[in-house]
């Protein structure tokens, strides 16, 4: 039992998740633990848990997408300016959002798969094209977008915003489909041997580009919602956030390296970077130590992750 | 000049080499031939320091020596052209030549004139002037690079020069390039090892020859005495595998492969017929996995092949698995198994199809056909979770071979079955691949092991430098018919 605990990341951090909940409602029983703060806390980290489902899928294969932060800003700058100078019917527009960001995905996995560039490389050139792109197309941002968009991320379902609910419902068909779909399941085989996929049947590349496709898209829908929930598109959405979200997800148990990682892992991993990030405003902590010490949990973490594995593998 | 007495050397479960004894003398070409795994790496790579003898003596100008690592061989004057080229791709001919002993100032700082004008003199040496020093090695020629290789052990001046199958990637140009340049430093009193299974550079350039079988010497002898059926005789000759050869079946043809040419292989034609288990004997590089490749989608070729008599051209592995072929490949390490992934997983790789119902994975019937499987390759493993990875490399053949018996194969394709395995796995893996025969799938085997392939096969086919140079069936498939076939 303890073994299955510290083996799979899922279960650990879920334990790690519940200490840490236990004792922050016994230091601030005022401030924590209501209603109020964790609708709050699950808000903050819906756009970052929607992209994290995409790279998890990515991080299983082997790969990773560090362009998602820019594609968030573009869907969301591209749909605003469609609805605003081009005069768009709500779904048109989103419809656009989304097609735009599917087209950056597969630029990306077609040049990475069929062109053998380093996914590194080329989805940090593609961070800098998207951005520039977002700029473009909303100069300094663009606000007072109609009601009815403004309605799909503000509106409420029991008293929690829709964004929650939109990235449950994400987290729960892509668990579904990463556990339960040979489709999906796929990506473990390319992640853990790339040559070896590719010799037992796999078309490695066309299932490479497809993760690079949803990784995108997904990241277009979380752009779209984002600025539907702030009434106004940004060019400077999602800045930072393809770092915060690798974060989230190695946290919740891939490993850069590829094959390993299940999609839950992505949420807690994100969840457990919110909470922590929650803390330390309940504890008045400057926001400069914050993200310090986001960096100390990831180093300790994976540090914990390699001390088990080879005392594990001694005994 | 140099003196090997009894050198013995293990590797868990195998005898790499038993009392070896070998005599180099200053100024000669010394040959050491034998067999694909027959040893010869082995000692070499112990003449370099990479390897520590389990026993023996090592004697250089009468002291003796023991050589810990690398740098005490190079201490001592020993230069080595490894067959597996040890360049860097980034850097330039120049920084690679010398490597960890460029010329440098009073500051530590690397003299570049000094070390392009150094360069320069031994391509020059080396009939290599078109190349430039400040060349990086990545835009060579696989010919070029294997001159460059030289070019570097050559760098040290060394008194003991060995060199293993450095011909491989050479043109016969470079080739007479490099004997002349192996005579000169004979005739300056330069000892000089040479290894190679080509025969006729043996003949060509070696003064005495000593001949390696199975990890033990079988002596060494002055190369005018040798005739070559003497020495493919002794190279080879030793009694066969305790495994009665298959019967001779004639199922109906299943594949017909015609005039197939590719990178590495040309016009290679062969039926395989349902039932048989036809071998693929020669060299390593020959061309055999290269064949093998092309059939199963890998790589592109041109030439006509006819599955079950209809045309059948694979564009990728997936294309093949559909019309029922299935490849084992031989490196089961990098393009074989999925170390971190459990054994189940591992098995069902190429059969998700299989374990699924609507596109959804069903772990329960993985479990049960993992488990026949498990049970009827006697795979030992704790469980089926258990990452492929831990196995043994016998049990890690087995899963391979239950991942395509998943799939139901009427045609396998194996490349070298029991590569690294030991011997009782070795003789299930053989029992497994007559059974399967015996009920009727066409198994193709490639392998470099001849007793395997003498034991196996019925029929025969040898390639030699990419093309079909026999075949052999019933009483004719013997180790001096195969290696006559397959020597250069």
């Amino acid at each position: 039992m303890l073994k299955r605990i510290l083996g799979d990341r899922v279960y650990s951090l879920l334990a790690l998740l519940t200490l840490v909940i236990i004792v922050a409602t016994f230091i601030y029983p005022e401030t924590f633990p209501t209603f109020g703060n964790f609708r709050q806390i699950l808000l903050n980290l819906s756009t970052d848990t929607i992209v994290a489902v995409g790279m998890m899928v990515l991080l299983i294969s082997g790969a990773f997408d560090l362009s998602v932060g820019s594609v968030v800003a573009f869907s969301g700058c591209l749909t605003a300016y469609l609805l605003q100078f081009a005069g768009a019917p709500v779904p048109v527009a989103i419809a656009a959002g989304l097609l735009a960001s599917v087209l950056i995905g597969f630029v990306n996995g077609w040049l990475i798969a069929y062109q053998g560039i380093n996914p590194m490389i080329q989805t940090l050139a593609m961070m800098g094209i998207v951005r520039g792109l977002a700029l473009l197309v909303s100069g300094s941002g663009i606000q007072n977008l109609p009601y009815w968009f403004n309605a799909i991320g503000q509106s409420r379902l029991l008293g929690i915003q829709m964004p929650v609910w939109y990235m449950l419902l994400v987290v729960a068909v892509f668990a579904f489909l990463v556990n339960r779909t040979i489709l999906f399941r796929r990506y473990y085989y390319i992640g853990g041997n790339e040559k070896a996929a590719e010799l037992s049947g796999i078309r490695v590349k066309r299932m490479q580009v497809m993760a690079f496709l949803l990784s995108a898209l997904l990241a277009g829908v979380a752009g779209i919602l984002l600025s539907s929930r702030l009434g106004a598109a940004l060019p400077t959405m999602g800045r930072g956030l393809e770092l915060r979200v690798i974060t989230a997800v190695i946290l919740g148990g891939a490993s850069l390296g590829g094959g390993q990682g299940k999609i839950g892992g992505a949420l807690l991993g994100a969840l457990f970077m919110g909470i922590v990030g929650n803390l330390m405003v309940l504890a008045r902590v400057s926001g400069y130590w914050q993200e310090i010490i986001l960096g100390l949990i990831l180093i300790v973490t994976l540090w914990a992750d390699k001390y088990l594995q080879k005392r594990y593998n001694a005994t | 000049m140099l003196q090997l007495r009894q050198i013995s050397k293990s590797f868990p479960g195998v005898k790499a080499l038993r009392s070896v004894d070998l005599d180099v003398r200053a100024g000669e070409i010394h040959a050491l031939c034998g067999e694909n795994g027959a040893g010869k790496s082995t000692l070499m790579n112990i003449l370099a320091g990479n390897l520590q003898p389990d026993a023996g003596a090592i004697t250089i100008n009468g002291t003796d020596t023991r050589l810990h690592t690398p740098a005490d061989a190079f201490a001592l004057g020993i230069g080595i052209v490894y067959q597996h080229l040890s360049l860097i791709d980034s850097m330039s001919v120049a920084e690679n030549i010398f490597a960890n002993q460029q010329p440098v100032n009073a500051w530590g700082l690397i003299r570049f004139h000094e070390l392009y004008r150094r360069t320069q003199a031994l391509l020059k040496a080396l009939n290599l002037e078109s190349i430039s020093p400040s060349t990086t090695v990545s835009s060579l020629t696989p010919a070029q690079r294997q001159m460059v290789e030289i070019a570097k052990a050559l760098s040290r001046d060394p008194t003991l020069f060995i060199l293993d199958e450095p011909t491989a990637a050479l043109s016969e140009k470079e080739t007479v390039t490099l004997f002349m340049i192996l005579r000169s430093m004979r005739g300056a009193g330069i000892a000089i090892i040479y290894i190679s299974h080509r025969l006729e550079e043996i003949f060509r350039l070696a003064d005495r020859v000593t001949i390696i079988k199975d990890g033990a010497s079988q002596g060494t002898f002055e190369a005018k005495a040798l005739t070559r059926p003497m020495l493919i005789s002794k190279m080879v000759g030793r009694e066969l595998a305790n495994h009665a050869p298959s019967p001779e079946r004639g199922g109906p043809v299943v594949l017909e492969v015609n005039g197939l040419s590719g990178r590495k292989f040309r016009d290679v034609s062969f039926r395989l017929h349902a039932g048989e288990i036809l071998g693929l004997a020669g060299l390593v590089g020959a061309g055999r996995t290269e064949i093998a490749r092309a059939l199963f989608g890998v790589d592109p070729y041109r030439g006509l092949v006819r599955l079950h008599g209809k045309a059948f051209h694979p564009r990728h592995p997936a294309d093949a698995i559909q019309r029922a072929i299935a490849y084992v490949p031989e490196d089961r390490q990098r393009s074989g198994i999925f170390p971190s992934m459990s054994l189940r997983d591992n098995v069902i790789a190429a059969a998700l199809p299989r374990v699924s119902r609507r596109g959804l994975y069903r772990e329960q019937i993985a479990s049960e056909k993992v488990l026949a499987a498990k049970a009827s390759l006697r795979i030992s493993a704790t469980s089926l979770t258990q990452p492929v990875g831990l196995l043994s490399g016998g049990n890690q053949q087995k899963v391979m071979l239950a991942r395509w018996l998943m799939t139901h194969p009427e045609v396998l394709i194996v490349d070298e079955p029991t590569h690294g395995i030991d011997v009782g796995a070795k003789y299930e893996i053989y029992e497994l691949l007559e059974a399967l025969a015996q009920k009727g799938t066409a198994v193709l085997v490639i392998s470099s092991e001849m007793p395997e392939l003498i034991g196996l096969c019925s029929r025969l086919l040898v390639i030699r430098e990419g093309r079909i140079s026999g075949t052999l069936t019933g009483s004719e498939i013997t180790e001096e018919h195969i290696m006559s076939l397959a020597a250069i």
